[in-house]
This record gives structure tokens, C-alpha cells and sequence, in this order.
């Protein structure tokens, strides 16, 4: 039952980044995503961005956004596992930050 | 909450966007039944637990505003909707979602089943879903 896969209670892809380009674009910029999940939304930009820093503390979801990453040949997202506790403090500074759904 | 702001704010360039992307705290799912003529409601999900999550993020958003570590740039509603074929999948719908997930108020679930027991040829099952996007501009 091929239907049954596109079942989502997600936006549809594209939706977001249309929401989010109404504030800033993501183009060339460095952003830091806090909940990124298995980078459903981080893949839709990070083409197109400088860099990106993910944070996700479920392990599961980071994985799979790293078997996505590897497959997709994406190299400008670091995906970690932890919250946005595990941020250093200082470091150079992001564009944007994102709380895609974990705020 | 307000924590985990402040940090992303330490780590934000003068000028930087913050964007907050969460489901609406008073715009609730609406489940519905679209027969080729008309839309018919049958509940908006319940979802207390989460709930007060969704009301805790609105008061860190306005704090690090307050408290002048923000400006606000912005706030855009959005909706969407899911097109799903029967029950089943709205079963399957709702299990997808990360716990604490949302469900039916008592009785609707049935209410669902008997609506769609004499449904008419060609209809469907629609979820309205309801986003908000915040976004915070660092000084």
C-alpha cells in the first residue's frame, strides 16, 4: 500500500522554507538547527547554506540523518547528538538559528 | 526554554534571525470527512500534555524579548492539510507524530467510524494541521 508511506503530519516538503524566507534566506549562511530530528528540514536547505550545525539528543533520529547525509553526499552539516546545552559557549557566530519544532 | 534561547543568542551575530517553527497552541487538528460535495468536521484533536509545552515556548519567546536580548521580527500562521484515504491511516497518522501525541476527544473516534461508514463514493479523510513561525531578530 504505497499511500500508507506518504503519511505525514509534517508540512509538505518546501512549506517551511517558504515560512522561513519570509524573516531571512539560508543562502550562504551559517545556520545552527536545535532539534533537528533525522534532518527532514535540515536537507531542504543545507544545499544551499554555508554550514550547519544540528543538534538532536534522540539517537535514532541521529543516525538516520547521517545515513541520509552520507547517501545524499551533503558535507556542510555536522550532525551531533545532545541538546543545545552541549553548544560551546564561544565560537564563531551563526547567521540563523533554527528551533524547527523543539522550542 | 528561555535558557535554550539566551544560549542560541550568545552564539548569534548582531543582526542574526532566530526562527521558533511549532504547531499553533489554539489552532488544534481538525479531522474531517470531504465528500465530493461538502466538508463535514468531526474533532479537533486533544493534546493537553503538549499543550503546555506550546504555551511554554510563547512565554520564553516573550521574555528574551522583554528582557531585550531579542527584537521581534516577526510572527506568520500557517496552514496545511492531510489527505489520508480512511481510518486506518489515521490511525497510522497520529502514531507517526512524536509522543505526546495528540487524540481524539471521548466519543469522536466513533463519531469518525460512523460518519465514514456511510460515507459517499469518493471521499476522503482530511487532518488540518495549524504552524506558527516566530522569528527574533538579535540587536
Amino acid at each position: 500500500m504505497p499511500a500508507a508511506l506518504d503519511i505525514s503530519a509534517y508540512p509538505p516538503d518546501g512549506m517551511e522554507m517558504r515560512l522561513i524566507e519570509r524573516f531571512t534566506t539560508l543562502k550562504y549562511k551559517r545556520v545552527l538547527e536545535v532539534g533537528c530530528g533525522d534532518g527532514r528540514l535540515t536537507f531542504q536547505y543545507a544545499p544551499t547554506a554555508a554550514s550547519v550545525l544540528a543538534f538532536d539528543p534522540d539517537r535514532a533520529s541521529i543516525e538516520e540523518a547521517l545515513d541520509e547525509q552520507a547517501w545524499l553526499k551533503i558535507r556542510n552539516v555536522d550532525f551531533r547528538l545532545g541538546s543545545i546545552e552541549h553548544l560551546p559557549a564561544r565560537g564563531a557566530p551563526f547567521d540563523v538559528v533554527l528551533f524547527s519544532w523543539s522550542l | 526554554m528561555v535558557h535554550a534561547l539566551r544560549r542560541a543568542g550568545q552564539r548569534l551575530r548582531p543582526g542574526g534571525i532566530l526562527i521558533s517553527i511549532r504547531p499553533h497552541r489554539t489552532w488544534r487538528p481538525l479531522v474531517s470527512i470531504v465528500t465530493p460535495s461538502r466538508r463535514v468536521s468531526v474533532a479537533r484533536l486533544i493534546n493537553s500534555a503538549f499543550d503546555s509545552r506550546l504555551s511554554a515556548a510563547e512565554a520564553a519567546l516573550a521574555r528574551v524579548v522583554e528582557d531585550g536580548q531579542f527584537t521581534l521580527a516577526g510572527i506568520r500562521n500557517h496552514r496545511y492539510r492531510a489527505r489520508l484515504d480512511n481510518p486506518s491511516q489515521v490511525r497510522t497518522y497520529l502514531e507517526l507524530i512524536n509522543p505526546p501525541r495528540p487524540r481524539f476527544p471521548a466519543g469522536r473516534r466513533a463519531h469518525l467510524f460512523e460518519l465514514w461508514g456511510s460515507r459517499p463514493r469518493g471521499s476522503h479523510i482530511e487532518i488540518e494541521e495549524s504552524i506558527v513561525v516566530t522569528a527574533l531578530r538579535r540587536p
